[in-house]
C-alpha cells in the first residue's frame, strides 16, 4: 500500500494529475476521530468555548453548520484547492484586520461570483472606525479575489456573550 | 481535467450563436402577424441582461422602517442622527479609498489571478478572466512614466483630468499630439474647466458633498491650457469651436464666448444647437435691463432660425433659465409662457428643469400667489417615467415642495408632489443628501401646519428616523403639532428622540418641549403622566451631567443651563405624581432654581411648597419659598402662610397672628423658621437677620447679588 502511495506522490509522468491521484488516498494517520477539532479540558475548567467550538466535528450538519459554504467539493466541482487557500487567506485577513475584535469563526459563503463573509465582532471600537474597516476589508478582499466581497457583521458587547460553556 | 470541459463550453457558445440566428432549434421565433392555425403568439420582446433582476426588484418596495442599505444591519451600526448618517457612510468610503490607494501604490501585490483554474494561466500578471477593470490597479502617472497616446485615450475616456494633463505634457504638449486626440483632450478640459471632478466611484462623497449653490461667477481659466490647444489647432474644426464656446459659456466667460461665436459665424463655421443653448444662458452677462435682454434673446433665437438649426428641449430650458435669472415681474412671466407655447407648437415639451425655472420665475417669496404647480403636476403625472436630462432636473422636486410649503401652503399639492417622487424610480431625481433633507424639511413643515393630525403622525412615523432626521426648526414644528393634538405619549417620547438625534443640548427646543408637556399634561392618562414625569426628570439629570462635564472640560461652546422657567416647568410636571423619583427631581430642580437665569413660575413654586409641606418634606418647601421671596414675588407671603399652616397644623389666621409676634426664635423647628424668614423677607424686602437656613438659598442670594 505504502509503495503505491509513494509512487503516486513521486510520479513524474503526470505531474499535473498528481493532486487528483493523491486525493484518492489518505496518507495521514487517522487522528481525526480522536483529536482534531476538539478541545482539551483544562484543570480548572475555565477554558471558554463558543457554541461552534463546543461541538466536535461529527456534529457538523447535526448541531452546527459548516464554516465554508461552496460547491467546490461537489462532483465536478471547480477550484478545490484554490477555494480552500482563498478561504484561509480571507480568515487570516479578517482576524488580522479586525485585530482582537473577532469573537467567532469566520464564515465564508460563496454564491455565484459573490463571497459573503460573516463574523461576530466585539464592540470595542467606535462605529465610525468599524465602518472604515468594513469598507477597507471589503475593497481589499475584492481586489485580491477579483469578485464582490460583502462583510456581514454582527456585534456583541463582549467576548462573554459568545461563550457557550467552560471546559 | 479541464480540457474535456472545453468542448461543452464551445458547444454552448455555438448553440448561443445559433439561437441568435432566429430559426434554428426547429422553432421559428414568433413574428407579429397571424399564423395559419389562428394562434398568434405575441411578438418577441428583446430583453437586456439585467431586465429580470429589475423586474424582480420592482416588486419589492423600500422599507421605511429599516435603515438605508448602505448601512450595516446591526443595532450598533445603524445611525440615527444626521451627523452619524453622514460620518458612517463617509467612513466606509474612506476605508474603500484607503484600500484603493494601497492597491494603486503597490500593484505588484495584486497580481494574483483568482478566477480561472491555474492551468490556463497565460501571463504571470492580471490574468483574471474576464478582466475586470474595477479590480485592476490604476496606473499612476508621474514625470518618469513612459507614456503613449493610448494612455492619453485611457485617461480621457475615464475623465482622469489631472492624469490626462500630465500625460499630455509628457507626450510633448500641443506640438506633438495629433489633431484628433487634441480635440478629445480639448473637449475634456472645456467640460471640466481644468478642474478634477469627484470620481463616479465615490458615491457617498458625491452624495454628501455640500451642495453650495454654484456661484455664477466667471471661473473660466483665461489663457489656460484650453486656449493654448485651441490656438495650436489648424485647421480649426467646428467641433473645436463648439467645445471651446460651450466651455466658456458654462463657466460664465460670456463675452469671450459670444465673441468667439461671432468669429465662427464670420468664418462660416457651423455651430451646433448646444452652442446656441449655452449662449442663451449667457445673455444676462452681456446685456443690462429686461427689455434689452429679451431683445437679445429673441435675436439669438432668430439667428438660430436663419442658420437652419433646429432647437431642442435644451433650448427651451436655457431660455427659461435666463428668464428666471433676470428677476420676476409680469413681462418676464408672459415671455416665458409665450416661449413655452411656441415650443409646444413645434412639438417640444418642457422637461423637469424647464419646470424648475418656471417655478423659480412665478413663485417668488414675497410675490403674489400663483398656482402653476398643479398644472405642471398634471402634466408630469401623465408620464410613465421621468428621465433626467439636465443638471437642474434634480432641483425640481425640492423647489416644488418648497413652493407647496411656503408659497401655496397646500398639503394636497405636497402629497401629489411626494407621490410623484415615489413613483417608479423617480426617487433618483431627489438630488443629493442636502437636497433630500431640504425636501423633507418642507414636506414635514407643510404637513405639520396644514394637514390633519392623524395624517401628520402617519407621515412622521414613516419618515423618522430612517429616511429623515428632523432639524431643530422642524422639530419645533413637530412639538407644536403634538401640543395642539394633545399627544402626551408622543411628547414624552420626543425627549428620547431629541437625545438620539443629537438635539438634546439645544436649550430652546428642550424648553419648548417642556412648555408643550405642561400645557397638555392635565388631561392625560395616569400612565402617560408618569411617562412624562420620567422624561422631565431625565432632562434635569441630563443637563446636570452636561454641566459637570462642562466644568471638567472647557469646550468652545459650553451648553447653557436650563432657565428658571424650564426648571419650574419640570417642577410642575413632576409634582403631579407620587413616585419618590419625581420628588427627588423636584428637590434637584428647586436647588438649581437659584442659579438659573430668569424668574421661575411663582404659581407653580408656591403650589409645590404647599404640597411638599403636606408630604412632610419641610426643607424642600422652605427652600422653594425662600427662592420665591428672594425673587420678590407677591405670592411669597400667602404661600408662606399656607405652608406654615400645613407644617404647624394650624389654621391660617392663627399662623398670621403668630407671625405678627416678634420672638419666634427657638420655638419653631429649623425649616419652619426658614419659612418665617421667607415671609418676612417678602414682606419687608429684606431678611430680619443673617440667614443660615440652607445652602441652596445662600447660593441663590449670592447669584442674585451678581445680577
Amino acid at each position: 500500500m505504502n509503495n503505491i502511495i509513494k509512487f503516486a506522490q513521486s510520479a513524474t509522468i503526470l505531474p499535473q494529475w498528481s493532486p487528483i491521484f493523491a486525493s484518492q488516498f489518505h496518507t495521514s494517520s487517522a487522528l481525526c476521530r480522536v483529536v482534531s477539532g476538539k478541545y482539551r479540558i483544562t484543570k480548572k475548567r475555565d477554558k471558554p468555548l463558543t457554541y461552534e467550538m463546543a461541538n466536535p466535528p461529527h456534529y457538523i450538519a447535526h448541531r452546527k453548520s459548516w464554516n465554508s459554504w461552496n460547491t467546490s467539493s461537489l462532483k465536478d466541482g471547480l477550484r478545490k484547492s484554490e477555494t480552500a487557500v482563498e478561504d484561509e487567506f480571507i480568515r487570516r485577513f479578517i482576524t488580522g484586520t479586525w485585530h482582537g475584535l473577532v469573537c467567532s469563526e469566520v464564515i465564508i459563503k460563496r454564491q455565484f461570483n459573490h463571497i459573503r463573509v460573516a463574523v461576530i465582532i466585539r464592540r470595542a471600537v467606535s462605529p465610525t472606525k468599524m465602518y472604515f474597516l468594513l469598507g477597507y476589508s471589503e475593497e481589499m478582499l475584492s481586489n485580491w479575489i477579483q469578485c464582490p466581497v460583502t462583510l456581514e457583521l454582527q456585534t456583541v458587547d463582549s467576548y462573554q456573550d459568545v461563550v457557550f460553556k467552560y471546559i | 481535467m479541464y480540457t474535456n470541459l472545453a468542448i461543452p463550453r464551445q458547444w454552448s457558445r455555438l448553440a448561443c450563436f445559433c439561437r441568435s440566428l432566429t430559426s434554428v432549434e426547429g422553432q421559428k421565433l414568433p413574428q407579429a402577424g397571424k399564423s395559419s392555425d389562428g394562434i398568434s403568439p405575441p411578438p418577441r420582446i428583446p430583453r437586456g441582461p439585467t431586465d429580470i433582476l429589475q423586474a424582480l426588484a420592482a416588486t419589492v418596495g423600500t422599507d421605511p422602517t429599516a435603515a438605508h442599505y448602505k448601512y450595516h444591519d446591526d443595532p450598533y451600526l445603524i445611525p440615527l442622527s444626521n451627523f452619524r448618517k453622514r460620518s458612517y457612510a463617509l467612513s466606509a468610503e474612506a476605508g474603500k479609498k484607503a484600500a484603493a490607494w494601497v492597491r494603486d501604490q503597490h500593484p505588484e501585490l495584486f497580481t494574483t489571478r483568482e478566477w480561472d483554474p491555474p492551468m490556463k494561466m497565460k501571463t504571470p500578471y492580471f490574468n483574471a478572466d474576464p478582466h475586470i477593470e474595477a479590480f485592476a490597479p490604476k496606473p499612476i502617472y508621474n514625470d518618469e512614466t513612459k507614456v503613449t497616446e493610448e494612455d492619453l485615450v485611457y485617461t480621457i475616456k475615464n475623465a482622469l483630468l489631472e492624469d490626462a494633463v500630465k500625460v499630455f505634457e509628457l507626450l510633448g504638449g500641443v506640438d506633438n499630439v495629433n489633431e484628433e486626440l487634441k480635440l478629445y483632450f480639448l473637449q475634456l478640459i472645456c467640460f471640466y474647466n481644468e478642474k478634477e471632478p469627484v470620481s463616479n466611484e465615490w458615491i457617498e462623497e458625491r452624495w454628501f458633498s455640500t451642495a453650495t449653490k454654484e456661484r455664477q461667477a466667471t471661473t473660466w481659466k483665461l489663457g489656460g491650457l484650453a486656449d493654448k490647444i485651441f490656438t495650436s489647432m489648424d485647421p480649426k474644426t467646428p467641433e473645436a469651436y463648439c467645445s471651446l464656446i460651450k466651455g466658456m459659456a458654462k463657466y460664465y466667460q460670456a463675452e469671450r464666448a459670444y465673441a468667439l461665436s461671432r468669429e465662427a459665424l464670420e468664418n462660416n463655421v457651423p455651430l451646433s444647437t448646444d452652442v446656441y443653448n449655452s449662449l442663451l444662458v449667457c445673455i444676462g452677462f452681456l446685456k443690462e435691463g429686461v427689455t434689452l435682454r429679451i431683445e437679445a434673446l429673441l435675436e439669438l433665437l432668430n439667428e438660430m432660425n436663419q442658420q437652419g438649426i433646429t432647437p431642442n428641449t435644451g433650448t427651451l430650458t436655457s431660455c427659461l433659465r435666463s428668464l428666471s435669472a433676470w428677476g420676476g415681474g409680469k413681462t418676464l412671466q408672459n415671455m416665458a409662457l409665450q416661449i413655452i407655447a411656441e415650443f409646444k407648437n413645434i412639438g417640444i415639451e418642457p422637461n423637469l428643469s424647464a419646470y424648475y425655472y418656471l417655478l423659480c420665475l412665478f413663485c417668488k417669496e414675497r410675490g403674489p400667489r400663483i398656482d402653476i404647480l398643479s398644472g405642471i403636476l398634471t402634466e408630469l403625472e401623465k408620464k410613465d417615467t421621468l428621465e433626467p436630462e439636465d443638471v437642474a432636473d434634480t432641483s425640481f422636486f425640492i423647489t416644488a415642495m418648497s413652493v407647496c410649503s411656503e408659497h401655496l401652503q397646500d398639503m394636497n399639492l405636497a402629497e401629489r408632489v411626494h407621490k410623484l417622487l415615489m413613483k417608479g424610480d423617480n426617487y433618483k431625481l431627489v438630488g443629493d443628501a442636502y437636497k433630500e433633507s431640504i425636501y423633507y424639511r418642507h414636506l414635514v413643515t407643510v404637513a405639520c401646519r396644514h394637514a390633519p393630525f392623524e395624517r401628520t403622525m402617519e407621515l412622521l412615523d414613516t419618515l423618522i428616523p430612517n429616511i429623515y432626521v428632523p432639524e431643530p426648526t422642524v422639530m419645533e414644528e413637530i412639538i407644536k403639532v403634538l401640543e395642539l393634538g394633545g399627544a402626551g405619549e408622543r411628547l414624552s417620547e420626543t425627549w428620547s428622540q431629541l437625545v438620539v438625534f443629537g438635539h438634546a443640548r439645544r436649550l430652546r427646543l428642550v424648553e419648548r418641549l417642556l412648555d408643550a408637556m405642561c400645557a397638555c399634561i392635565s388631561y392625560q392618562d395616569e400612565e402617560v403622566k408618569s411617562k412624562i414625569r420620567k422624561s422631565a426628570a431625565d432632562m434635569l439629570k441630563f443637563y446636570q451631567m452636561v454641566e459637570e462635564r462642562n466644568e471638567n472640560v472647557t469646550t468652545r461652546t459650553p451648553v447653557q443651563k436650563l432657565s428658571a422657567v424650564a426648571l419650574s416647568n419640570i417642577i410642575d410636571l413632576c409634582s403631579t405624581g407620587e413616585e419618590p423619583e419625581s420628588w427627588e427631581a423636584i428637590q434637584l430642580a428647586v436647588n438649581e432654581l437659584g442659579s438659573a437665569s430668569g424668574a421661575g413660575r411663582a404659581d407653580v413654586i408656591s403650589t409645590v411648597a404647599t404640597t411638599a409641606a403636606k408630604k412632610g418634606q419641610h426643607a424642600l418647601a422652605a427652600s422653594a419659598l425662600t427662592y420665591l421671596a428672594e425673587c420678590g414675588f407677591p405670592e411669597a407671603m400667602s404661600a408662606s402662610v399656607d405652608t406654615l399652616s400645613v407644617m404647624l397644623n394650624r389654621s391660617t389666621e392663627e399662623v398670621e397672628t403668630m407671625l405678627q409676634g416678634t420672638d419666634l426664635q427657638g420655638k419653631l423647628q429649623e425649616s419652619a423658621m426658614a419659612v418665617v424668614q421667607a415671609y418676612r423677607m417678602a414682606k419687608t424686602g429684606e431678611p430680619l437677620r443673617e440667614r443660615d437656613s440652607s445652602e441652596s438659598s445662600s447660593d441663590s442670594e449670592s447669584s442674585s447679588d451678581e445680577e
